[in-house]
């Protein structure tokens, strides 16, 4: 019972957040702590508030967020610039997929 | 995005990481605040990025957790320039070297050049210049200055009458007046001799040319003294007279000498500045401060470098503070006396020949007036009254 009131608790503040957010008109990202994402053209890809690395490789990049991965495909990918929670990724970007957590996969 | 140019600055490497789990690898190094960027990969096993030197020395502890290993491939930027520059410092010095050995003889003389003087004379400006430290292969800064070396000279040397001093790059070119040129023979064309000034005859000595006063006579000026026409009459030759008649002239000189003057002499007490002059700003590098003395006359001497034949804006500034007191002269009414008359003296030597003399000085009015005294002063002087003076053709032969 106890982690159930817990789960209910998270899914109480989300709730409150997302209402603020609507309601006080607050940027979502800084709310909700999503990412936000900015392309320009194919070239670059700038990512805020992500929560690290799982795939790097000149073809695909992969990146932990807070709910969920994302997954950028493309080719000669180079990091520009990485920090704690941004990224700016350089390279022909063809595709930006959201992953959600799949049944079982390791978070 | 960081400064590129702070990174260069700062120093940069290229490291090349390879192994498994490079992505996690990177996820430490980042969390643990290393910055890194240009993050490429190669092959499934490498990646490569850059990241700053300060930084680069932690990055083994984080890779003996992992199994990563580790190469630096580039380094970058200034420190690594730096110790370049180091290894190479003989170039770099060498080059500064060169520089400061033509700063160094840019400023050096290099030549005395003397123009316009008979060899005896330029052997004794040379000599004078020798003495005065002037020399090939002596730095220009510790010589005097191009006016100083010219009032030296002139005084030093007794038939100077001008000498111009200048100093063209490393070159000082000297062009030098005598007082006593070669004569050139003056072709006398027939003339008389006659009175410059009214006068009486003292003495009279005739070279050529037939006298026509006698000692004592009264003459006007413009009157014939010596003419040039010889021989009988109906023979009669025309010739240049030459000859020396002195007469007796008289001057009237007027002269005002107050009794108590006041002027300024120094008194040897002096204070040295130098400076660094770049462009309008001067900075002192020796001797600050104001001097113990109140009353002082500055004399700024400035002093710039050379770069073979381009004056730099770098110049040396050398100031010399002289102390000076004000004294207030005296006189009694005699010495003052004495003295205007010695001033009216002088006046009239500078009026006539060198060669004239003065015969008798006598004082016609005297006065005391407002402090000063005031003198008039007839005098009596013996000189050479002949001026030639072409005979006007009347009988064209």
């Amino acid at each position: 019972m106890k982690g159930g009131s817990f789960f209910m608790a998270k899914k109480w503040g989300l709730r409150v957040r997302n209402w603020m957010a609507q309601k006080m008109d607050l940027p979502q990202d800084v709310m909700m702590d999503l990412p936000r994402i900015t392309m320009i053209g194919q070239i670059h890809i700038y990512i805020e508030n992500h929560r690290g690395l799982i795939t790097f490789t000149d073809k695909e990049l992969r990146l932990l967020l807070k709910q969920g991965q994302l997954q950028i495909k493309g080719n000669s990918f180079v990091i520009k610039t990485i920090l704690p929670e941004e990224i700016l990724l350089e390279g022909k970007i063809d595709q930006v997929l959201y992953i959600n957590e799949n049944p079982g996969g390791t978070k | 995005m960081k400064n590129q140019w702070i990174e260069f600055l700062s120093g940069k490497v290229t490291v090349r990481v390879s192994g498994r789990g490079i992505e996690r690898f990177l996820n430490v190094l980042i969390r643990n605040g290393l910055i890194i960027w240009n993050v490429k990969r190669h092959g499934t096993e490498t990646v490569t990025f850059t990241m700053r030197l300060a930084d680069a020395l932690k990055i083994r502890k984080y890779a003996r957790e992992r199994e990563c290993s580790i190469t630096f491939l580039k380094r970058a930027g200034m420190p690594f320039l730096f110790k370049r520059l180091l290894k190479n410092s003989g170039f770099i010095g060498g080059a500064i070297l060169f520089l400061l050995i033509i700063m160094f003889l840019s400023n050096v003389i290099w030549g005395i050049e003397i123009k316009g003087a008979k060899p005896a004379t330029e052997y004794q400006i040379r000599k004078e210049l020798d003495k005065m430290g002037v020399k090939i292969g002596k730095v220009q800064f510790f010589v005097d200055n191009v006016e100083g070396i010219q009032r030296n000279l002139t005084n030093n040397i007794g038939n100077l009458t001008w000498v111009g001093v200048e100093l063209k790059g490393t070159t000082y070119h000297l062009q030098v007046v005598e007082k006593k040129e070669p004569e050139k023979p003056e072709q006398l064309a027939p003339r008389n001799l006659v009175a410059k000034k009214k006068a009486v005859i003292s003495s009279m000595f005739v070279e050529t040319g037939q006298k026509k006063v006698d000692i004592n006579d009264h003459v006007q000026p413009g009157q014939v003294l010596v003419s040039g026409v010889i021989g009988k009459e109906g023979q009669t030759q025309q010739v240049a007279a030459v000859g020396e008649v002195w007469g007796e002239t008289w001057y009237r000189s007027h002269v005002e000498l107050p009794l108590e003057t006041n002027f300024f002499v120094f008194n040897g007490q002096e204070k040295q500045k130098h400076s660094i002059i770049l462009g309008n700003l001067e900075i002192p590098i020796w001797g600050f401060g104001e001097p113990e003395f109140k009353e002082y006359e500055t004399d700024k001497n400035v002093k710039s470098i050379h770069f073979l034949k381009w004056e730099l804006p770098i110049s040396i500034g050398n100031e010399t503070l002289r102390a000076r007191e004000e004294i207030t002269r005296t006189y009694t009414q005699k010495e003052a006396e004495k003295i205007a008359i010695d001033l009216a003296k002088n006046k009239i030597k500078n009026e006539v020949d060198e060669e004239a003399i003065i015969k008798d000085e006598k004082i016609l009015h005297k006065e005391l007036k407002n402090g000063k005294v005031i003198l008039d002063i007839h005098f009596k002087i013996i000189e050479n009254i002949a001026v030639g003076q072409p005979i006007p053709k009347e009988t064209p032969e």
